[in-house]
């Protein structure tokens, strides 16, 4: 199957029922989403698939098919981790939104998602885009403050 | 972090180095008074000696590139101590603090300093290396002073550059410097220190140097390592979840069959080793599917003790009284008390609930490990390896790599020792990563804890006694695999961990206090604040109904009696800033629903070894409102203070604050891991351990004290150790309630208020139609025993060539067989489209759907198209032999015969296909086909369906494309004893392979009615936002469908909207909207588990609207016909294995919670969606059977 993620597309023979999270990280080598619950509770693994955020545990890859998935790499400038960090991405680097960073995909490919939805969120909307994005360090004051710095730049 | 730092051995050998060294037998003339007893978890007195060639431990080294390389035995936990660390370095140094990188814990580069516990990194462990810098730059001075023919008193270093103070032009740099030197010197501790006022960079708020690497996903876990030849591995954990201590551990395994994995695609090895099992497999998911496939036999387990009454379990639990403290007559001065109190404070086990599942790399050869691992204690994890292993401890090599923030003892080493095991049984490196379930289960838990207060007042209100004993069942949890494999005996050790923080703050005048030592009850280990934290619960919610006791403020009170002037500073700037309000008991303000109140709580955590040392002081202002109706409780603000002494990274530290705050508020408000009947931890997943979401987030106020000048302390935990007290006193203030068991979920609050006790839950009771499966088969016999008959065989015939049907026919034909939905039951999973083979699952056993291909031997390439037609119109197959009616040939003999020709046609012109599929037997006497001659004379109506002129051309397709073709009734409809679809029930639900087959029209379950419109969208989409989305067998359904134009599925629609009355879309659009805002309303005030089950486990996806925007339909609970259905099958089934082929894959796909929730958990999930979205429903009985039975 053809799989396109970040831009580019990828032949893959794999079987069309492996989670996507999987194909993402052993077979492409994207380290961005995280395995966190393999039951789509708690957004480690959250990705894009035609710009919506999608939890990518619990998604078979066949279903991905003539969708574009977007990455936490792809959201840098050069759509590698190598890349310069794009704007949510800085302004989560900028509020210091980590403390093991483990959830700190999830938290932005959400941001991001909500962003492309509703340009100009308030807290409420932040929030309840996050809510079930879980960070156990306790970092939810940094990455509010994170989600409100993205979307004050981008307005 | 793509290149590797070098070794030990690799910097002593390296030219243009500068190394400072402890040599094994050297003391560290720093280290804090060592814990005695073996018994206490390893500590930063550790030193040196354990290392490969007896080599020192280097702590600093400066290289001639101009970098620098500082080395920490402990870890970066997620708090930013590498950035910290690097800060004292470069300020020590004289380095910009980008030359400097922090290498923390790889055994064969860090010094042993001991596990990463206790906030000591800063305080204690970071001392050396300070030293160490400061060694350096002394050193490096020495070498420039010869250098540039001046004094070191005249030289000043800016960024590794010394020049002469008075002639910068007279200059070299540490790098210059170095060049093909190799200099050495033993850490000494004698060269000067910087004075605090010459800091510039510790001290600044700085930005930690690894969060860009983790915005941008590089490389940054040990998750995220792959090295070459890496296989995967799972493990399959014992059933006796959580439990470590017993005889029953690495005892209990059977047998392990595998052949049932067999079939997996590049399975590479099952392994086996005492209680340990895992699997190893080319592929991460072939490894899982692997561990979830794999039959494992196991003895049971026999629970000592019920965990589902933890006070009850801790008092009955062996201990060994050991008194800390007992000064003056506490029971006299109890006796003389002029008021006293007795009370028991109960804290539950918690999780450290890592967001990430442990995981690890190993790769084994012979002589040598080398594994990868996310660990809190590489050194003494490489004991353990070695040790499980039997291997020499210099033959081990811990790379220490981040992982998930786990605040105490999680998962990590476990699953390092797990895969060593598996590394070494294939002889390959092996990535094993734990699931969520094994994680939440098996990770040592924070430990319960109970404790005894007796205080008392003097007659001036004066603190006369306090008379405090703990119980903490705790000890350090020894590495799993060591115990499954029998390497370790499963004896439960207990150690002397429950003292922490146990002495109160308070001036008491007479005061015992009582550390009861107990062996674990369950897998348990330190987890952030340890024992402290709930034992500063107990002092600090006990001192507060003192002061309401004495009539006093309760911050006065607590001022008038805390002798520590550091504490007391901190507890009046916390309180002025937060505007304390002096109160004399609980205030009980207000209005409407809402109470508010304001509570104070302050501790300095006292830690290690007891009597221990102090870490940072802290103290919490809480302000909270409850509602006095829902028992829901909101912290919505928190003023914290800290006083941390010197601050290296303030920005760090106002970090770590924060997430103590959020942390300590989520389990003071709703952590508490369960148990079941059995005592095994039936906290498996978030649900049904939820912990602090973002909309709960509480305004965080911080005060740091400005402490400089004064010792660095520790802050990874303080902040935490007085959030329950402050949270409870809040709560007290608002109600006038005392609690004292966090976590203060709704349920508990309500119970409080209302001293109301739960009602216990209804018993389960047997399904009927069990007993009435016996009086079909009698009467199925009876009727047809008279009736037997025989029909003749239609001879075979050659395949009509592809030329004979246009291609206009076929198409119609291909039409047709999508809108009879041929393929679901003629089709495989995975397998070729009506080749055969499907297992239809029928009350009367299983039958297995045909090959439909023009194969001839297997399928019906032998068939003349009058075969056909006798088959669709009389069930009789071509060789004579009556078909089941499970193929539903009642319905098909409607259609017309130019219908029939065209599907011929589009099947002839298929592929032909080798394939057996498995034979149907049923049960007898459902298998004596003869029966069903008498069947179908009784129930059966052969021949085409005329249209009825007075309806319209519409309605008569839509009647046609449902009953000829679509078979609707075959499943919607109920059958009899003798399977036949019931006269005068048309479409009244029937069943379809175990699930319920919802009715129609006018007897449908579903809250609103179907209009033509979500009949439409349901048939078309596979989604109605009024009903809920196609699923178990009617998603292939829907997805055959797809294949039909907008007419087809409008005409089905229309019609099957007629049954109903054709509901008026607009009021059914109302009436949706009605349903939805009813039944959201309050769900935050809640409090039962199934409630809490939904939130964590389903909430992301199914929400009000107003939560994430998550791919896929957005299924709206109140409106759900599954939900209203008079029986949970559909519901149970759907939890159970999620939606794994949904119609199409824009409705998004379920995960299923087969393996994440127990059967309880279920029926009660399921027992809340039908109270809270089908509040007019009876609720369901027997709902845990069912699930037990559906599984």
């Amino acid at each position: 199957m053809t799989l396109r993620v970040n831009g580019t597309a990828h032949r893959l023979a794999v079987p069309r029922d492996t989670r996507l999270l999987y194909v993402l990280r052993n077979d492409l080598a994207l380290n961005g989403p995280k395995f966190g619950c393999g039951l789509g509770e708690c957004g480690a693994c959250t990705v894009l698939l035609d710009g919506a955020a999608a939890r990518s545990c619990s998604i078979p890859v066949g279903a991905c098919e003539g969708r574009e998935v977007t990455t936490l790499e792809g959201l840098t400038a050069d759509g590698t981790a190598q890349g310069a960090p794009g704007p949510v991405q800085r302004a989560f680097i900028a509020e210091q939104a980590a403390q093991c960073g483990y959830c700190l995909n999830g938290m932005i490919m959400a941001t991001e998602a909500l962003l492309r939805r509703h340009p100009r969120p308030d807290e409420a909307q932040i929030r309840a885009a996050l809510s079930h994005n879980l960070c156990r360090c306790g970092t939810h004051v940094e990455i509010l403050r994170a989600a409100r710095r993205a979307a004050d730049e981008r307005g | 972090m793509t290149e590797s730092p070098p070794t030990r051995q690799g910097l002593l050998e390296r030219p243009g180095t500068l190394l400072i060294t402890r040599s094994a037998a050297a003391p560290d003339p720093h280290a804090p008074p060592p814990p005695a007893g073996a018994a206490e978890p390893p500590t930063s007195s550790a030193t040196a000696g354990s290392n490969r060639d007896g080599e020192p431990d280097i702590y600093v080294a400066v290289l001639d590139d101009g970098s620098v390389l500082g080395f920490n035995g402990h870890v970066d936990l997620g708090t930013g101590i590498r950035t910290a660390l690097a800060q004292i370095v470069a300020e020590e140094l004289d380095v910009a603090l980008d030359r400097v990188t922090m290498v923390l814990g790889d055994t064969e580069r860090a010094p042993n300093q001991g596990a990463t516990i206790a906030s000591e990194t800063i305080q204690i462990t970071a001392e050396p290396l300070r030293r160490a810098a400061a060694q350096a730059r002394w050193l490096l001075l020495g070498e420039a002073a010869a250098r540039l023919g001046a004094p070191v008193e005249a030289l000043a270093v800016e960024d590794g550059t010394v020049r002469v103070a008075e002639d910068p032009a007279r200059r070299i740099d540490y790098a210059a410097l170095l060049h093909g030197r190799a200099l050495r010197a033993e850490l000494d501790g004698a060269a000067p220190l910087k004075p605090v006022a010459a800091y510039r960079v510790v001290g600044q708020p700085v930005p930690r140097v690894d969060i860009p690497a983790k915005a941008t996903g590089a490389f940054s876990y040990v998750h995220d390592l792959r090295v070459p030849g890496m296989l995967h591995g799972r493990v399959v954990r014992p059933p006796y979840l959580g439990h470590d201590g017993g005889d029953f551990v690495g005892r209990s395994l059977l047998s392990v069959d595998e052949s049932s994995v067999a079939h997996i695609d590049g399975l590479v090895a099952v392994v086996t080793i005492g209680d340990f099992v895992g699997v190893v497999a080319t592929r991460e998911e072939n490894a899982d599917r692997a561990m979830r496939a794999l039959r494992v036999e196991w003895k049971p387990f026999a629970p000592t003790v019920d965990l589902r009454d933890i006070d009850r379990a801790l008092r009955l639990n062996p201990s060994t009284r050991r008194v800390l403290a007992d000064t003056g007559d506490v029971d006299q001065a109890l006796a003389g008390a002029a008021k006293s109190l007795r009370r028991s404070y109960a804290w539950p086990y918690q999780m450290h609930a890592s967001i990430g599942p442990s995981c690890a790399v190993a790769d084994h050869a012979p002589g040598r490990l080398v594994v990868w691992s996310g660990t809190q204690n590489p050194h003494v994890l490489r004991g353990d390896l070695a040790r499980l292993l039997g291997m020499g401890e210099h033959e081990v090599e811990v790379v220490r790599l981040e992982a998930a923030g786990c605040y105490g003892r999680n998962c990590a080493d476990d699953v390092s020792g797990d895969a060593a095991l598996l590394s070494r049984a294939v002889g390959r490196p092996v990535r094993v990563q734990l699931t969520r379930e094994q994680e939440h289960a098996w990770e040592p838990k924070g430990a319960a804890q109970l404790c005894d207060v007796a205080g008392g007042l003097d007659a001036e209100g004066g603190l006369a006694a306090y008379d405090f004993t703990v119980r903490y069942p705790s000890n350090l949890a020894p590495m799993l695999p060591l115990l499954l494999t029998g390497v370790v005996p499963p004896v439960p050790a207990t150690v002397q961990m429950g003292d922490r923080t146990a002495i109160p703050p308070y001036d008491y005048k007479a005061m015992r206090v009582v550390c009861e030592d107990m062996p674990p009850l369950v897998r348990a280990a330190w987890l952030r604040g340890v024992s402290a934290l709930p034992n500063s619960f107990a002092h600090e919610c006990f001192i507060d109904e003192l002061a309401v006791e004495a009539g006093a403020d309760p911050v006065e009170f607590r001022l008038r009696h805390l002798p520590d002037r550091r504490a007391a500073d901190l507890v009046r700037a916390v309180a002025e800033r937060a505007k304390w309000e002096p109160r004399t008991g609980a205030r009980l303000r207000g209005e409407g629903d809402i109470l508010r109140g304001q509570g104070f709580a302050y501790a300095l955590y006292v830690h290690s070894k007891f009597p221990g040392f102090g870490a940072a002081w802290a103290a919490w202002v809480a302000e909270v409102e409850v509602n006095r109706r829902t028992g829901e409780v909101t912290v919505g603000r928190i003023t914290v203070g800290q006083d941390t002494g010197q601050m290296i990274n303030p920005a760090g530290v106002r970090h770590q604050v924060h997430g103590n705050v959020v942390q300590a508020t989520s389990r003071a408000l709703k952590e508490r891991v369960t148990f079941d009947e059995r005592s095994l931890v039936s906290s498996r997943e978030w649900g049904g351990y939820p912990i602090m979401t973002f909309r709960e987030v509480p305004e965080i106020d911080v005060l740091l004290m400005p402490r400089q000048s004064e010792p660095p302390l520790g802050g990874g935990e303080s902040a935490s150790v007085p959030g329950a007290a402050a949270i409870a006193n809040a709560i007290y203030d608002a109600t006038g309630v005392r609690f004292r068991s966090p976590p203060f979920t709704a349920d508990v609050i309500l119970a409080g208020l209302d001293d109301a006790a739960p009602t216990p839950p209804a018993p389960p009771r047997r399904r009927r139609w069990l007993g009435a499966l016996a009086g079909i088969g009698t009467a199925l016999a009876t009727a047809g025993a008279g009736l037997l008959g025989l029909h003749a065989a239609i001879p075979p015939a050659a395949p009509p060539g592809p030329d004979v049907y246009s291609a206009t026919l076929i198409e119609r034909g291909r039409l047709l067989a999508a809108a009879g939905d041929c393929a679901v039951c003629h089709t495989a999973p995975g397998g070729v489209a009506y080749a055969g083979g499907h297992a239809l699952e029928t009350p009367f056993g299983t039958v297995f759907g045909t090959n439909l291909t023009p194969d001839v031997e297997t399928g019906i390439g032998a068939w003349s198209f009058a075969a056909f037609q006798r088959a669709m119109r009389e069930g009789i197959s071509r060789d004579g032999r009556n078909l089941y009616p499970a193929f539903p040939y009642t319905s098909f003999t409607r259609m017309t015969d130019a219908d029939l020709l065209a599907l011929y046609a589009y099947l002839m012109s298929r592929p032909a296909v080798r394939n057996v599929p498995p034979e149907t037997k049923l049960a007898f006497p459902y298998g004596i086909r003869p029966l069903l001659a008498g069947w179908n004379l009784l129930f059966h109506r052969p021949g085409a369906q005329e249209p009825d002129p007075s309806r319209s051309a519409e309605w008569n397709r839509g009647n046609y494309l449902v009953n000829a073709l679509g078979h609707c009734g075959a499943c919607h409809t109920p059958r009899n004893a003798l399977g036949a679809e019931r006269r005068g029930a048309y479409l009244a639900g029937g069943e379809a392979e175990g699930w319920d087959a919802p009715a129609f029209g006018t007897l449908a379950a579903a809250p609103v009615p179907w209009t033509e419109r979500s009949l439409f969208d349901y048939l078309r989409t596979g989604h109605s936002p009024e009903h809920g989305v196609a699923a178990g067998p009617m998603a292939p359904v829907v997805a055959e469908l797809t294949q039909l134009p907008d007419a087809d599925i409008r005409a089905m629609a229309h019609y099957l909207a007629s049954l109903g009355g054709a509901p008026d879309p607009a009021a059914a659009a109302l009436r949706a909207r009605e349903v939805e805002a009813a039944a959201w309303r309050d769900l935050g005030g809640d409090a039962s588990p199934g409630a809490r089950l939904f939130q964590g486990a389903c909430g992301a996806c199914h929400h009000d609207g107003n939560g994430p925007a998550v791919l896929g339909a957005h299924v709206s609970m109140p409106l759900n016909t599954s939900i209203h259905a008079a029986r949970p099958d559909n519901l149970i089934r759907v939890i159970l294995d999620g939606i794994q082929n949904p119609a199409r894959d824009a409705l998004g796909h379920m995960p299923g919670f087969r393996d994440s929730l127990s059967d309880a958990q279920v029926a009660e999930l399921a027992a809340f969606l039908r109270r809270r979205f089908a509040p007019d429903r009876p609720a369901w009985e027997g709902v845990e059977a069912v699930a037990a039975r559906l599984r």
